[in-house]
């Protein structure tokens, strides 16, 4: 029984990779393969400050860390409030500027399910994430 | 009448592994990051599984509804719901709220008790299944 399940086990292993390489390849240029975000979608605090009036600043953390600190002008857009808070986000954006979602760290997944968001159910252009997210604005203006 | 009542349990778990494979293997994107809210793996591990994890569980799907590599497919699913149970399990002990996307969109404002309750029900229904298969594999063996 064990030797049978071990070896039928072992052929649909085997048999699952044939479609998954064949879903890999057709999907090869519509994912980033090494990181979660891919780079073009990434944008470093240095970068996101020099655009200056025409970048919009999205607080994705929950409203306590929002209300606690945030980076200057910043609208607290997270999937908790989302619809109510992407009411009054959507009015200050414009085809010109660059929206910068942020979140805790590089560790966190809310800025990227925002920008996400953002791209896909407000269909937005240049929505970008923020490398470090909050800790490295913290850490670049200190 | 034993063997019909097994038959569509065969039924209703390869069902929704297929279901649950499909889902996801129409966006593995989404999976992959779904995988990755766990904060267990690597990402280039994670999107890799993210491709391969829907087709396997749709083929042991297929396998509990057809009979056909019957064994390995009760086998390879069980061993993936344990998988989901200790992820989700240690997940909430580290306290991140994420998703399982287990079934797309249905699966992704479930609490962690609900994710818990269907798991679990997966899981005993497979056990069910599989003590069937060995008692009918014994019942075989007595009459040769």
């Amino acid at each position: 029984m064990k030797l049978v399940a071990v070896r039928e086990g072992l052929i649909l292993i085997a048999l699952a990779c044939l479609p998954a390489v064949g879903e890999g390849f057709y999907f090869r240029d519509k994912i980033s393969w090494r990181s979660p975000i891919p780079a073009s979608e990434l944008v470093t605090v240095d970068q996101a400050k020099a655009w200056a009036d025409s970048a919009l600043w999205v607080d994705a953390r929950p409203d306590d860390e929002f209300a606690h600190d945030h980076v200057p002008g910043a609208f607290s857009l997270n999937e908790d409030r989302w619809s109510e808070q992407l009411a009054q986000f959507l009015p200050n954006w414009s085809p010109d500027k660059k929206v910068v979602v942020y979140c805790s760290a590089e560790s966190c997944n809310a800025a990227r399910d925002v920008a996400k968001r953002l791209r896909d159910e407000a269909q937005l252009k240049d929505v970008f994430v923020l490398n470090g997210g909050w800790e490295e604005w913290v850490k670049k203006n200190r | 009448m034993k063997f019909s009542i097994w038959r569509i349990l065969d039924l209703i778990v390869g069902g929704i592994f297929v279901y649950a494979g499909a889902i996801k293997a129409l966006d593995p994107v989404q999976f992959a990051n779904n995988i990755d809210n766990y904060k267990t793996l690597p990402w280039f591990i994670s999107v890799r599984l993210a491709f391969y994890l829907p087709w396997l569980e749709m083929l042991c799907g297929l396998a509990l509804i057809f009979r056909f590599l019957y064994r390995g497919g009760l086998s390879i699913v069980g061993a993936l719901t344990l998988i989901f149970i200790g992820a989700t399990v240690a997940a909430k002990t580290r306290g991140l709220d994420i998703t399982c996307g287990c079934f797309g969109h249905a699966s992704q404002h479930w609490n962690f008790w609900q994710h818990m309750a269907v798991d679990l029900s997966i899981f005993v229904a497979l056990a069910a299944l599989l003590s069937a298969e060995l008692m009918r594999k014994a019942a075989r063996d007595s009459k040769s």
